[in-house]
């Protein structure tokens, strides 16, 4: 095989092991951006953000929300804004550097962590 | 509210369920702290002794309940199981008993589980007070993205399948009724099979379960909700490359283009549903040395 047949080929493998740790950082990140409470789940996203920070710039104190099962769960708005947000904020910071790090790897053991031997 | 993990766990030929179930118990402990019981057989206990001390089991494991073994269904079922590419045997294949899982769990709540869905990390507590009784998976996630299983349905023209690798339920009538169906298909196997159309001669779950959710609900598909997370999967043709934490596996999946061949990738903090049983055998001394 020549050596640039060769170096496509790892290249090719490097890519492929690139774009499925890419995948499951994102079900990572996914699974981070779901949070139960009381009986209900629900995925925080930015609509579910605004929406709450709506409900608690217009001074309600308890809200009924419907879940990802569109069950109705009672929660407290200012509590659960300030969950929602601290979750969302952490698992997009994590997602960011851990994004940032596979960018960088230049090899399918760097992307994995891993040494060569 | 009581509240706990269950898994049934019997012994093949080759394949130590009973091991497996006892190492994820520990993986249990460590992650969602909760209650584990096991139900299991003589034969499989007695095995399990010569490799595990009383103790190691005792720490992680709060119940073992002894079931007696069908021997006619023992005798009867088997499958193929695979070791990646390089290995293929059909063995006995003992699930007769899940379906009593509404009878046997002890807990209010109870997450069942398959002895190989390694929980690696907390998610499962997420399930703990949902408002819906019985939930299960139909949507799954094969780890390798860009490998494609045709595994949506029971056949081309019949229902959705429902994975029985987790189940959550509460102690209800809901949940009662569920498990009421699960038996009456079970007994009448060979008459559902008939009328779902589904082919292969192997008793399995995943088609009971699904066939009793389709029931419950006024013969409606996917009415049954479903876990508040991914079910993710490998298949017995990849491998466990080695155990880097309690919550982190490199594993070996199949290129689905190269059989034969693999992509290293790095697995973490979810649980995942390991078919290739040889493989959890294998790391399952490394799990246990990082745990105690």
């Amino acid at each position: 095989m020549s050596e640039k047949l060769s170096q496509a080929l790892e290249f090719a493998n490097y890519r492929a092991t690139l774009n499925n740790q890419r995948a499951i950082l994102r079900a990572r990140v996914e699974s981070l951006l779901s949070y139960s409470i009381d009986g209900g789940t629900f995925t925080i996203d930015p609509g579910l953000i605004s929406f709450v920070k709506t409900l608690s710039d217009s001074g309600l104190e308890t809200t009924v929300l419907l879940d990802i099962y569109q069950n109705p769960i009672q929660v407290q708005v200012e509590e659960f804004l300030t969950e929602i947000l601290s979750r969302y904020t952490e698992a997009t910071n994590d997602y960011h550097a851990e994004y940032v790090k596979l960018s960088k790897a230049r090899s399918v053991s760097k992307l994995l962590d891993i040494t060569d031997d | 509210m009581t509240k706990g993990i269950l898994m049934f766990a019997h012994n093949n030929t080759e394949i130590d369920y009973l091991r497996m179930a006892v190492v994820n118990a520990m993986l249990i402990k460590k992650h969602l702290g909760v209650d584990v019981t096991i139900v299991t057989d003589q034969h499989s206990y007695d095995y399990v002794a010569l490799t595990m001390s009383d103790s190691q089991i005792s720490s992680c494991v709060d119940n073992i309940i002894i079931n007696h073994k069908d021997k006619d269904f023992k005798r009867t079922n088997s499958k193929v199981y695979r070791d990646t590419v390089n290995l293929q045997k059909s063995l006995s294949f003992y699930n007769l008993d899940r379906a009593d899982a509404y009878d046997i769990s002890p807990y209010d709540e109870t997450i069942m589980i398959d002895a190989d869905y390694l929980i690696l990390g907390n998610t499962l507590n997420s399930c703990w007070g949902n408002k819906n009784p019985l939930m299960m998976n139909y949507t799954w996630q094969d780890i390798n993205f860009n490998r494609k299983f045709d595994l949506d349905r029971l056949s081309v023209a019949s229902i959705t399948q429902y994975w029985a690798t987790v189940v959550y339920f509460k102690k209800s009538e809901y949940a009662q009724s569920f498990f009421t169906l699960c038996k009456n298909v079970r007994k009448n196997y060979g008459y559902y099979k008939n009328l779902y159309r589904w082919a292969g001669g192997t008793f399995r779950n995943d088609y009971v379960f699904s066939v009793a959710a389709h029931m419950l609900d006024g013969l409606t598909d996917k009415a049954l909700p479903e876990l508040p997370f991914k079910l993710f999967k490998s298949f017995d043709y990849d491998d466990i490359h080695s155990v880097i934490s309690t919550h982190e596996i490199l594993m070996y999946l199949e290129k689905h283009d190269s059989p034969g061949e693999f992509l290293l990738s790095k697995w973490s903090n979810l649980d995942l549903h390991v078919m290739n049983k040889w493989a959890i055998n294998r790391a399952a001394q490394d799990f246990m040395e990082l745990i105690t």
